[in-house]
């Protein structure tokens, strides 16, 4: 029961990664691989505002939510000024240039070993330590970021956001101003990062940089990807499919060295296959 | 000396960057795709190198054969994975997101198939130095600056003396018109991503020459490529090449002050200052 249970609240952790990813590179269309490294700012932030500082926890991840968007914005707001492409070489920088910080700022992040002993929140009065208490946790912020995304996607805010995935100067012809939209959205998902990234690490009790790393940004994209752009269902579909492969994977017998690189090839065998034949992913809409 | 030594070394760091550099804006400049997986065809060149040279097989003849293994695989991406989807009118979002998984399969079949740790690549053309006035100079370095050279004399003179060069051009500065007068831009385009990925199997032994091989580490030095490219203005081959050496002479110089792992920090900074202040490259005017 605890198995399946601490399934359900990292695959609910990842759909709120997968939310935000989706409307960056689903909804607007912002070609984004660093949302691992945002995520991973997040969970730092609050990891070591908890531990260290012995800040409350509700506290703590307000503020990875807050240095989240403040992170994404900032990097975000030159490169998207000027063109699609330029931010591609943006979001790459961000995430080497985070990944560099998490192994080298050895006093604040403990380096490759990583941050360990972070203390299980407790929320009114619920100790979380019980994965049957966290899971009430996770979906709770689950349903807020759901009820933020549907509302963001339904209001006039996410009509612009879809029209400026389909034509950014038709956008800026009718007036609308397309840079707030992107870096409006990127604010966003920065928030979603941030929560996402406090949940991870209060719940794994540990953290280190290669859950962060350019592959983790590649499972990301492969989860919008495979459960579908656009929808919402699309971003908890993937999530719950692919936090479930490796268990799959478990069954072959392939020894371990090689597992890690075999379960990162699914996913870029995942994306090229999606991307040829099907690059609205399961439940989602045309990309 | 200490200055000269690096100074020596940031410009022939320079001129591997550059070479990468040059390979991958002959890809962009004619497609306008960002072709992620040539970091993928990067890694796989100096694998496929030390492969043939653990074979038996000499230096030189070992660098022919992973160079045109790195061009088939180069033109078969265009031919199998691009143009589908190009056909097909699929948004370069999802062209893109084809080439990330196209990465990731490369990245990951080559960490599973040899290992994910670091291998060492027996330098061929010996240890030899050379003594260069009070600087001496090894022999990697020596063939470092040549390659660098010559491939910057060669692309210049393929688009500029050669028929396939003034097609490329055509292709570059209008697909459209390009097709209407039948110079045929599909079998252009693959032509031009088979002489990009052939360009990077030489630099890609030296740098794993010199910091062993490593499957992951291609996307670090594709980004550097990138920057000078996008430095340069987009599509120039001689700032491209001219501004990859001084790069990456400011990032050996930065060593002074700065330990090593933070390199990617410098790179980054340079970049986005960039953005804020010559968004379209040192020398292009305003578009």
């Amino acid at each position: 029961m605890d198995f399946f249970l601490s399934y359900i609240i990292l695959a609910e952790i990842y759909a709120l990664l997968a939310l935000s990813t989706n409307l960056l590179v689903g909804v607007t269309g912002i070609f984004s691989v660093s949302q691992a490294a945002v995520f991973g700012v997040g969970a730092y932030t609050c990891s070591i505002l908890t531990t260290t500082a012995d800040v409350p926890f509700g506290l703590a991840i307000l503020a990875a939510a807050a240095v989240c968007v403040v992170v994404n914005v900032l990097v975000a707001l030159p490169s998207l000024r000027v063109s699609g492409d330029y931010f591609v070489v943006t979001s790459f920088g961000i995430q080497f240039l985070c990944t560099a910080i998490f192994e080298n700022w050895v006093g604040i992040t403990g380096g490759s070993s990583g941050l360990t002993g972070i203390p299980a929140p407790e929320v009114f009065g619920f100790h979380t330590e019980e994965p049957t208490h966290f899971v009430l946790m996770s979906s709770a912020a689950l349903a807020i970021a759901c009820v933020c995304f549907h509302l963001a996607l339904h209001s006039p805010f996410g009509r612009l956001l879809a029209a400026i995935r389909q034509d950014e100067l038709a956008v800026a012809a009718a007036g609308q101003n397309v840079l707030r939209g992107k870096v409006n959205a990127a604010a966003l998902a920065g928030a979603f990062n941030g929560v996402a990234g406090g949940l991870y690490g209060a719940f794994l009790s540990f953290i280190d940089p290669y859950s962060f790393d350019m592959q983790g940004s590649i499972l990301l994209v492969s989860m919008v990807v495979v459960g579908g752009v656009r929808t919402m269902a699309g971003s908890i579909v993937g999530p719950l499919f692919l936090i479930g492969l490796p268990q799959l994977l478990a069954f072959i017998d392939i020894p371990s060295s090689v597992a890690g690189p075999v379960r990162q090839l699914t996913y870029g065998v995942l994306l090229v296959v999606f991307m040829m034949f099907r690059p609205g992913g399961l439940v989602g809409r045309r990309l | 000396m200490l200055f000269l030594r690096l100074l020596i070394d940031g410009i022939v760091n320079g001129c591997v960057l550059g070479t990468i550099a040059l390979s991958f804006t002959l890809i962009y400049s004619t497609t306008r795709l960002f072709h992620v997986a040539h970091a993928g065809v990067f890694t796989l060149g100096a694998y496929l190198v030390w492969t043939f040279l653990g074979l038996g097989l000499p230096g030189p003849v070992a660098v022919v054969l992973g160079a045109l293994c790195c061009m088939a695989l180069g033109a078969a991406t265009q031919q199998f994975l691009y143009t589908p989807l190009i056909e097909r009118r699929a948004s370069p979002l999802v062209v893109m997101i084809a080439s990330l998984g196209l990465l990731a399969i490369i990245e990951n079949a080559i960490a599973a198939i040899y290992t994910p740790n670091i291998l060492l690549f027996p330098p061929w053309w010996g240890k030899d130095i050379v003594q260069l006035g009070s600087v001496p100079i090894t022999y990697a370095q020596l063939l470092s600056l040549a390659m660098g050279l010559l491939a910057y004399v060669f692309l210049m003179g393929l688009a500029r003396f050669t028929l396939l060069g003034k097609r490329i051009r055509a292709v570059a500065s209008n697909a459209f018109l390009a097709e209407i007068r039948q110079l045929d831009p599909k079998r252009v385009t693959i032509w031009v991503y088979a002489i990009g990925s052939l360009l990077v199997c030489l630099p890609s032994s030296l740098i794993a020459a010199e910091f062993g091989l490593r499957p992951y580490s291609g996307l670090l030095y594709l980004l550097d490529a990138s920057i000078a490219m996008i430095a340069s203005g987009l599509g120039s081959f001689t700032g491209a090449f001219f501004l990859s050496i001084l790069l990456a002479v400011l990032q050996n110089l930065s060593l002074m002050v700065l330990p090593g792992q933070w390199s990617i920090g410098v790179t980054f900074f340079l970049f986005v200052f960039l953005m804020l202040f010559r968004p379209y490259g040192l020398f292009a005017h305003a578009r």
